[in-house]
C-alpha cells in the first residue's frame, strides 16, 4: 500500500507549479527572464511523468488481480453516514491517464515557453495550464466520484480561464463562457447520476453496507453498485444515462458539443493538451471507471453508442465546410471523440481507452503542428491565406504529415499501421461484432451498436478526406497569403488616441480631488498607455519561419508516438490486457473481430481511399468554389460551415430566449405584480392615514407607533379568531 | 459569556454617541476596536463549545416577567454558534471597509454596533419574546443605515424593506402568544415563552394533544415571517431594492447575516415546534424553494446593475438553504446550514468588492465598466475566487453546502418522502447551471474586453489593506472548501437532534431540556444488526449524578418518511458497544 504514497508527489508537483506561478510568477518573469519561469513550469510536470512511469513499472510488476491499489490521505468531507476522503486510486485505467496527462502535458508546456514567449501574461498562462495539470490529474486519480467531480469541474474552470485568456477580445470570452455553462450542463446530469449512485446504495443499506460511509469510494461502491443493479437493472439504466449526460458535456457530444469548436478561441497549446489530448477525453475515462452501470444497461449503452456515431459522422461533415485550421482540428476531435463512444456503447470500453491514447498523440501534434503554423503565419488562422508552407516550415510539414496519416488511419494490412488504424480499427470491430448496444427485444430489437460501426466505418473514409484538406491548403500548392496586399499604415488610430486622452482629461475634474489615492495621474496613464503596440498582420511580404526547437522537439517525439505506438498496443492485445486483465465482469469478453466482415481490408481502404480522393481535389491548391466569394460554395459546404444552423439556433433560442423570458419575470412579475400588490397596500395606508397628518410628517418615530398599534391590533385580532377557531380558551 | 458577545457592541455603541462627532477618526478607531474585541469572545466561545452535545451550551437564564413566563434566556448549539462568529466576522469587516465613511460618521458607526447587538442576540435567545425583541430591534438599525446613508431612492428602499419584515414578523408574534397559551393549556394554566419548554411539550405530544388542527396555522404564522426573511419567492421584492441602495456595510451585513435570520428561524423554532406541520408543509416550502432558485437565477441574469445581480443571486442561494433544510434529510439540513454560512462569506465579500469599485467609481451600472481586468489584476482575481466560490466551485465553500444540500434534497426526492418526487432535485440541480449562467456574465461584463471606459483607465489597484480584508474572506472561502469539517463537525449533533425532533413520533423525539438524551454520532451504519460503538465522551460529559442516558440514534439514517428511533436505556457499564436497530 505504502508503496504507492508517491503518487501523492504525481498530484502535488504541479499544485506547488501552480501556487509558484501565481504568486511568484511576475516577480521571476521580471528578475530572471520568461525563459527561467518557462522552465519552472515545466518541470513539475516532467518530473510527475518520471514518477509515473516509476509506478506505472510497480503497478505492472504486480499480479494482475492487484493492480487496484488505494492510497488513503486525509478525510475532505467526513459527517455521519457519509465519508468522502482525499484517497487516491492507482489502477491501470488511472496511471494509463497519468502518463497521457504528464507526458503530453510536459511536451505542450515546453512547446507553450516557445509559443507564448512573447506574451506579456506569461506567467498567468503557466498558472492556468499548471491549476489544469493539477486537475486533471485528479480527475483520474481520485478513488471516489467526489474527487472525480472536483477535477472535472477543476478542468473546466481552468478550461473557461484559457479559452478568455486574451480576455481583451469579448468574442473570446464569450466563447469561454460558452464553454463553462455548456459543461455546468454535462456537471448536472453528472451530479445528479452521483446522488441517484448514493442514494441507491444508501437505501438499500441492509444488501450492500458499506460501514464507513465511503458510498462514493469506487473500491466500495462499484462492487455494492453491481450487487444493487443486479436488483434493480431500471436504475442502470437511469444512472448510466445521466452519467453520461456529464460525458457528454465534457467530451463535446451532441447535443452539447457547441462549445468546443469556439473553444478554439484560447491560445493553440492550450487546444492541444485540454481541448484534444486530455480534459475532453474525460467522459470517457468516466465511463471506462463506471462500465458496471453501462454493462447492465443496454439501453443506455445502445444511446451512446448512438450518440457517439451521429456525433462522429456530424462532426466530420461540419469540418468540410471549415476554414479556419484550428476550426478543422476542434471538429475532427469532437468526430473522433464520438469513435470513442461508440466503442464504449458496444461494451468495447478499452476500445474507447486504446483511441483515447492514440488520439492524444496524434491529435495534439496536428494542434502543436497548426500552432507552429499559425505562429509562422502571423497568426492568421484561415486556410485560404496559406498554401505551399512545406518549403519554409520543413519540420513542422513532416512532423503534420506524420499526424495526419495516423489520424487517417493508413495501414498496410496485416503488415503494419500508423495509430490510429489500430485504435479505429478495433472500435469499429467491436461496434460490428458486437450485441450490447442494443434497443427493444425480440422482433423489433434493433441493433444500434452494427449501425453505429457502419456509420463510424463510413466516418473514417470522411475524416481521410477532410484531414487532405487540410494538409494540402496548407502545405501544397500556390503561397495564397503572396496576393495579400500589404497594408498602410493606420492613421486614424492616433486620431482615437487623442480623442481619448482629452476625455481622461476632462474625467480627472468631475469628482474632484483623488483624497484616497484611487487613481493615477494624467501623467501616468499616458505612460501606461505607451505600452500598447500595433500588431503584425500577415500580407504578402510576410516571410515564414521554421519555429525554434522547444517547438518542433515536442512535434517530433508525438510524431514518433504517433507512428508506433498503435502497433505496439495493439501488439497480443496488449493494452487489453493491460486494462481488463480479467475481462468484464458481466459481459466477459467482448469481441473486436466481426466474423462476416474483413474489417481489417476495409478501414485500410477506407482510409486510403479517403487519401486519394483528397489529394485529387486539392491537388492544385484552393479550389473556387471553396475560395472568398462565399456565393460561389457548393450550398451543401456552406451548411456544413454553419453546422447545420444547429449552433445559431441554440444560441438564439437560449441567449435571446433567456434574456426575454428574464426581463419579463423581472419587469412584469416582479416589479408589476408582486409590487404592485406591495406599493397598493402601502398607497392604501396612506390614504387611510391621510387624515392623521401627524404621522406622515417623515418622522419614522410617527411611522413605527402606527405599526406597533397597527400590530397590536392585528394581533389582538388573531388571537381573538384563534379562540373562535378552539383550542385556546 | 453570551451577555458579553451581544451588548458589548450596543456599550461600544453608547459609548461612541458620546464622543464628539468631530472626532471620526477616534470614533472608527474605538467602534472597530469594540468589533474586534466582540469577534475575539466570539473566537473564544467557538473553542470553548462542545460538539459533541446537541444540548444549548453557554446557558444563561434569569427571571424577567415570570407571570407571563418570559425570562432572559441565552444559550448556544451547533447551528447558532457559526452563525454568531459569522455575525462577529462581518461586522468587522464591514466596519473597516466603513472608513470610507465621512457622512455623519458617529451616528453610522454608532447604528452597525447597535445592528451586530441585535443580530447576536437573534441567534442566543432561547425565549420567544427575547427573540422577538432582537428581530424586530435588528430592522431599526438597518432602516436608518439605509435611509441615511443609502443611494438615489434610499427612503423608499428602506420603508419597503421595514414594512415588509416588519409585516412578515407580526405574524409570528401573534403564532407565539399561541404557542405560550397553548402550553398554558397542558400546564396547568403556566405560560411559558421558554423555547425548551415549548419543545419538550412538542416532543412528547403533549403539546399539540388537543390542538393539532391548529399547529398548520401557527406553523405558517411562524414560517411567513421567516419566508420573508429568507426572502423565499415571492416574498422577496424587498431584497434587490434595500441591497442596491444599502451602503456597502449595510448589504454586506443584510446578505451575509440578516437573510440568516430566517432560515435560522426554521431551524429553531419550526422544525423543532411544530413536527406534524412541518412535514406537511415540504411540499409547499420545497416548491417556493425551487422557484426561487430558478426565478431568481433567471431574473440576475438580465439585470444591468451589479448589485442588484447579486441580490437576486441570493434569492437563488437561499433558496438551496430552504431546499436542504425542508428536504428533513440529514444530509440536507447539514447542507442548508453550511450553505447558511457559505453564503455569508462568499455574498457577503461579493459585496465588499462591488463596494470597492464603487467607492472608486461612483456606479453599478455594468455600461460602466468592461476590460478592468488590465487595470486592476488583483481586484480582478480576488473577484474571480469570491465569484467561483458563488458558482458553487469544488474546493471553494460554496460547494459543499450546495452538495449537500442537493444530496439530501435528491434522498427525500428519491425516497418519495413527503409526497416530493424527483422532478424537484432535478429542477433544482438546474439552478446549479444558472448559477454559472449570471456570475460568468457579471464577471465579463465587468472585467473583459476592452478598457475603453476612460474614467476606467484612470483606476488603480486594490490597496495593501483592502486586499488584506478580502483575503481574511477568500481565507474561508478556500478552508470551508477544502476542510469543511472545521465548520460541519459543530453543527451535526445539533443537525441530527432537530431532524429527529421532526421525523420521529412523539416521544422518541430527542429534548434540548432533558439532559440524559443525547444523539449517538457514532451510528454511522444504518445495517441491520450491526454493532454501533457509543464514544466513551458522549458520557463522560454529563458528569454528576445522572447514571442513565438515553441514546438517541440516528433514526433510518437514508429511508426518510416515517423514520423511527430506538431509545435505549443503558447504564455505564454498558456503554463500550451497544447494538442498534434501526429498521
Amino acid at each position: 500500500m505504502g508503496d504507492f504514497g508517491l503518487i501523492w508527489i504525481v498530484l502535488l508537483l504541479p499544485v506547488v507549479g501552480f501556487l509558484i506561478q501565481s504568486l511568484l510568477g511576475k516577480r521571476i518573469a521580471e528578475t530572471a527572464g520568461k525563459r527561467v519561469l518557462g522552465t519552472i513550469a515545466v518541470l513539475p510536470i516532467a518530473l510527475g511523468f518520471v514518477v509515473g512511469l516509476l509506478l506505472t513499472q510497480k503497478l505492472a510488476g504486480l499480479s494482475p488481480d492487484a493492480r487496484s491499489v488505494v492510497v488513503p490521505g486525509f478525510d475532505w468531507i467526513s459527517v455521519m453516514g457519509l465519508r468522502i476522503p482525499f484517497e487516491a486510486l492507482v489502477d491501470p485505467l488511472s496511471m494509463t491517464m497519468v502518463l497521457i496527462i504528464t507526458g503530453i502535458g510536459s511536451l505542450i508546456h515546453l512547446y507553450a515557453t516557445g509559443y507564448m514567449a512573447e506574451e506579456k501574461d506569461y506567467a498567468r498562462f503557466f498558472t492556468y495550464l499548471n491549476l489544469f495539470v493539477a486537475s486533471m490529474l485528479m480527475l483520474v486519480l481520485g478513488n471516489n466520484l467526489a474527487l472525480l467531480f472536483i477535477g472535472w469541474e477543476g478542468v473546466g474552470l481552468c478550461s473557461y480561464l484559457l479559452i478568455g485568456f486574451w480576455y481583451k477580445d469579448l468574442n473570446n470570452s464569450k466563447a469561454a463562457n460558452k464553454a463553462f455553462i455548456t459543461n455546468r450542463i454535462g456537471d448536472w446530469g453528472l451530479t445528479l447520476g452521483i446522488f441517484g449512485i448514493f442514494a441507491l446504495l444508501a437505501g438499500n443499506a441492509s444488501q450492500s453496507s458499506i460501514a464507513d460511509g465511503r458510498w462514493l469510494s469506487y473500491d466500495t461502491m462499484l462492487p455494492a453498485l453491481t450487487k444493487a443493479l443486479a436488483a434493480n437493472p431500471g436504475m442502470a439504466t437511469v444512472i448510466g444515462l445521466l452519467l453520461f449526460v456529464g460525458a457528454c458535456g465534457k467530451s463535446a457530444q451532441f447535443p452539447l458539443y457547441l462549445w468546443l469548436p469556439d473553444a478554439m478561441a484560447g491560445p493553440t497549446p492550450v487546444s492541444a493538451l485540454i481541448h484534444a489530448a486530455t480534459m475532453v477525453t474525460s467522459g470517457v475515462v468516466l465511463l471506462n471507471r463506471m462500465h458496471v452501470v453501462f454493462e447492465y444497461s443496454t439501453v443506455a449503452s445502445a444511446v451512446i453508442a448512438g450518440v457517439g456515431a451521429f456525433t462522429a459522422l456530424f462532426a466530420a461533415l461540419v469540418a468540410f465546410g471549415q476554414t479556419d485550421i484550428k476550426k478543422v482540428l476542434a471538429y475532427s476531435t469532437v468526430s473522433q471523440l464520438g469513435f470513442m463512444f461508440v466503442a464504449c456503447g458496444s461494451g468495447a470500453y478499452w476500445a474507447g481507452m486504446f483511441h483515447v491514447t492514440t488520439h492524444a498523440f496524434f491529435k495534439a501534434l496536428l494542434f502543436l503542428g497548426s500552432g507552429a503554423v499559425i505562429h509562422a503565419m502571423a497568426h492568421n488562422q484561415d486556410m485560404r491565406n496559406y498554401g505551399g508552407l512545406q518549403k519554409y516550415l520543413k519540420i513542422t510539414f513532416i512532423t503534420m504529415l506524420t499526424g495526419y496519416i495516423a489520424i487517417s488511419g493508413f495501414a498496410i494490412p496485416h503488415v503494419f499501421g500508423f495509430a490510429g488504424y489500430y485504435s479505429k480499427e478495433a472500435i469499429i470491430g467491436s461496434a460490428l461484432a458486437g450485441n450490447h448496444a442494443v434497443l427493444g427485444e425480440g422482433a423489433s430489437e434493433i441493433n444500434v451498436g452494427v449501425i453505429s460501426g457502419w456509420v463510424a466505418l463510413f466516418t473514417a473514409f470522411l475524416t481521410a478526406c477532410y484531414m487532405t484538406r487540410m494538409t494540402w491548403l496548407t502545405f501544397f500548392g500556390p503561397e495564397r497569403w503572396r496576393q495579400i496586399p500589404v497594408a498602410v499604415h493606420h492613421e486614424h488610430e492616433e486620431h482615437e488616441h487623442e480623442h481619448s486622452h482629452e476625455h481622461v482629461h476632462h474625467g480627472a475634474h468631475d469628482h474632484g480631488p483623488d483624497v484616497h489615492g484611487f487613481f493615477y495621474t494624467d501623467e501616468e496613464v499616458a505612460a501606461r498607455e505607451e505600452h500598447e503596440h500595433a500588431h503584425h498582420e500577415l500580407d504578402g511580404s510576410h516571410a515564414p519561419h521554421e519555429v525554434p526547437p522547444s517547438m518542433w522537439v515536442p512535434l517530433a517525439l508525438l510524431a514518433v508516438a504517433s507512428v508506433f505506438s498503435g502497433y505496439f498496443m495493439e501488439h497480443d492485445e496488449a493494452f487489453y490486457k493491460w486494462l481488463y486483465p480479467n475481462n468484464l465482469p458481466i459481459l466477459g469478453e467482448v469481441s473486436v473481430h466481426p466474423h462476416h466482415v474483413d474489417l481489417v481490408m476495409l478501414s485500410a481502404i477506407a482510409a486510403f481511399g479517403g487519401l486519394i480522393l483528397g489529394a485529387a481535389v486539392y491537388w492544385k491548391g484552393l479550389p473556387k468554389s471553396e475560395g472568398w466569394d462565399l456565393s460561389k460554395w457548393n450550398p451543401l459546404r456552406k451548411l456544413a460551415g454553419n453546422q447545420f444552423g444547429y449552433d445559431a439556433a441554440m444560441m438564439t433560442l437560449v441567449v435571446e430566449g433567456g434574456d426575454g423570458l428574464g426581463k419579463l419575470l423581472w419587469k412584469g412579475f416582479d416589479a408589476g405584480f408582486v409590487d404592485g400588490i406591495v406599493n397598493g397596500i402601502g398607497l392604501l395606508a396612506t390614504s387611510l392615514g391621510k387624515g392623521l397628518r401627524v404621522l406622515q410628517t417623515g418622522l419614522v418615530r410617527g411611522y413605527a407607533l402606527l405599526m406597533v398599534l397597527g400590530g397590536l391590533f392585528i394581533m389582538g385580532y388573531f388571537v381573538y379568531a384563534l379562540n373562535i377557531l378552539g383550542g385556546v380558551r | 459569556m453570551l451577555s458579553l458577545i451581544t451588548f458589548l457592541p450596543l456599550l461600544g455603541a453608547i459609548v461612541a454617541l458620546l464622543m464628539p462627532e468631530s472626532a471620526t477618526k477616534a470614533i472608527k478607531a474605538w467602534t472597530i476596536g469594540i468589533a474586534t474585541a466582540t469577534f475575539g469572545v466570539s473566537l473564544y466561545v467557538l473553542s470553548q463549545f462542545k460538539a459533541d452535545t446537541f444540548h444549548f451550551q453557554f446557558i444563561e437564564k434569569y427571571k424577567w416577567i415570570p407571570q407571563f413566563g418570559i425570562s432572559y434566556f441565552m444559550g448556544v448549539d451547533g447551528i447558532a454558534i457559526w452563525l454568531i462568529a459569522l455575525t462577529t466576522f462581518l461586522t468587522v469587516i464591514a466596519l473597516i471597509f466603513s472608513t470610507y465613511i465621512n457622512k455623519r460618521v458617529r451616528a453610522y458607526f454608532a447604528l452597525i454596533l447597535f445592528l451586530e447587538s441585535a443580530m447576536l442576540g437573534v441567534f442566543v435567545s432561547l425565549d420567544l419574546v427575547l427573540f422577538y425583541t432582537f428581530f424586530e430591534f435588528s430592522l431599526i438599525p438597518m432602516f436608518f443605515l439605509i435611509n441615511i446613508w443609502g443611494g438615489e431612492r434610499r427612503t423608499y428602499a428602506a420603508f419597503k424593506f421595514f414594512i415588509y419584515t416588519f409585516a412578515g414578523s407580526i405574524f409570528m408574534l401573534v403564532g407565539m402568544v399561541a404557542l405560550a397559551n397553548l402550553y398554558a393549556n397542558v400546564n396547568n394554566g403556566h405560560l411559558s415563552f421558554n423555547l425548551l419548554d415549548l419543545q419538550s411539550a412538542a416532543a412528547n405530544g403533549t403539546l399539540w394533544s388537543n390542538a393539532m388542527h391548529l399547529q398548520p396555522f401557527i406553523f405558517w404564522l411562524f414560517a411567513l415571517a421567516f419566508l420573508v426573511k429568507c426572502p423565499a419567492f415571492p416574498f422577496h421584492t424587498w431584497l434587490p431594492d434595500a441591497h442596491v441602495e444599502a451602503p456597502t456595510a449595510g448589504s454586506v451585513i443584510l446578505a451575509g447575516v440578516l437573510l440568516k435570520m430566517g432560515t435560522y428561524g426554521f431551524l429553531r423554532f419550526c422544525l423543532p415546534l411544530f413536527p406534524e406541520a412541518t412535514r406537511q408543509a415540504v411540499v409547499p416550502i420545497m416548491i417556493l424553494a425551487v422557484v426561487g432558485i430558478i426565478y431568481g437565477a433567471i431574473v440576475a441574469a438580465v439585470q444591468p446593475d451589479v448589485k442588484k445581480l447579486v441580490a437576486y443571486s441570493s434569492v437563488a442561494h437561499m433558496g438551496f438553504v430552504l431546499l436542504g433544510i425542508f428536504s428533513l434529510t440529514y444530509n440536507g439540513l447539514l447542507g442548508g446550514s453550511m450553505q447558511q454560512l457559505n453564503h455569508g462569506i462568499s455574498t457577503g465579500a461579493l459585496f465588499l468588492l462591488i463596494g470597492l469599485i464603487y467607492e472608486r467609481r461612483h456606479t453599478r451600472q455594468f455600461k460602466d465598466y468592461g476590460g478592468i481586468k488590465s487595470q486592476m489584476p488583483i481586484f480582478a482575481t480576488l473577484f474571480l475566487i469570491v465569484m467561483l466560490s458563488s458558482v458553487g466551485l469544488p474546493g471553494l465553500n460554496g460547494f459543499i453546502g450546495e452538495f449537500l444540500a442537493m444530496l439530501g434534497a435528491f434522498e427525500a426526492c428519491f425516497n418519495g418522502a413527503y409526497g416530493l418526487n424527483l422532478g424537484f432535485a432535478v429542477v433544482a440541480g438546474f439552478g446549479v447551471v444558472l448559477a454559472a449562467v449570471y456570475l460568468l456574465y457579471m464577471f465579463q461584463q465587468m472585467f473583459y474586453g476592452k478598457n475603453e471606459n476612460p474614467e476606467n483607465k484612470r483606476l488603480k489597484d486594490l490597496k495593501p489593506w483592502e486586499i488584506a480584508i478580502v483575503c481574511s474572506l477568500v481565507l474561508f472561502a478556500v478552508w470551508g472548501g477544502l476542510y469543511p469539517k472545521t465548520f460541519l463537525a459543530p453543527m451535526e449533533a445539533s443537525v441530527q437532534a432537530t431532524r429527529l425532533m421532526v421525523v420521529n413520533e412523539p416521544g422518541l423525539r430527542p429534548m434540548w431540556n432533558k439532559a440524559t438524551d443525547e444523539i449517538d454520532m457514532a451510528g454511522q451504519s444504518s445495517d441491520k444488526g450491526a454493532f454501533v460503538e457509543v464514544a466513551p465522551r458522549s458520557l463522560s460529559e454529563v458528569g454528576g449524578p445522572v447514571e442513565i442516558k438515553n441514546v438517541i440514534a440516528p433514526a433510518n439514517l437514508h429511508m426518510q418518511g416515517g423514520g423511527q428511533v430506538n431509545v435505549k436505556t443503558q447504564t455505564k457499564e454498558h456503554f463500550a458497544t451497544r447494538q442498534g436497530e434501526t429498521n
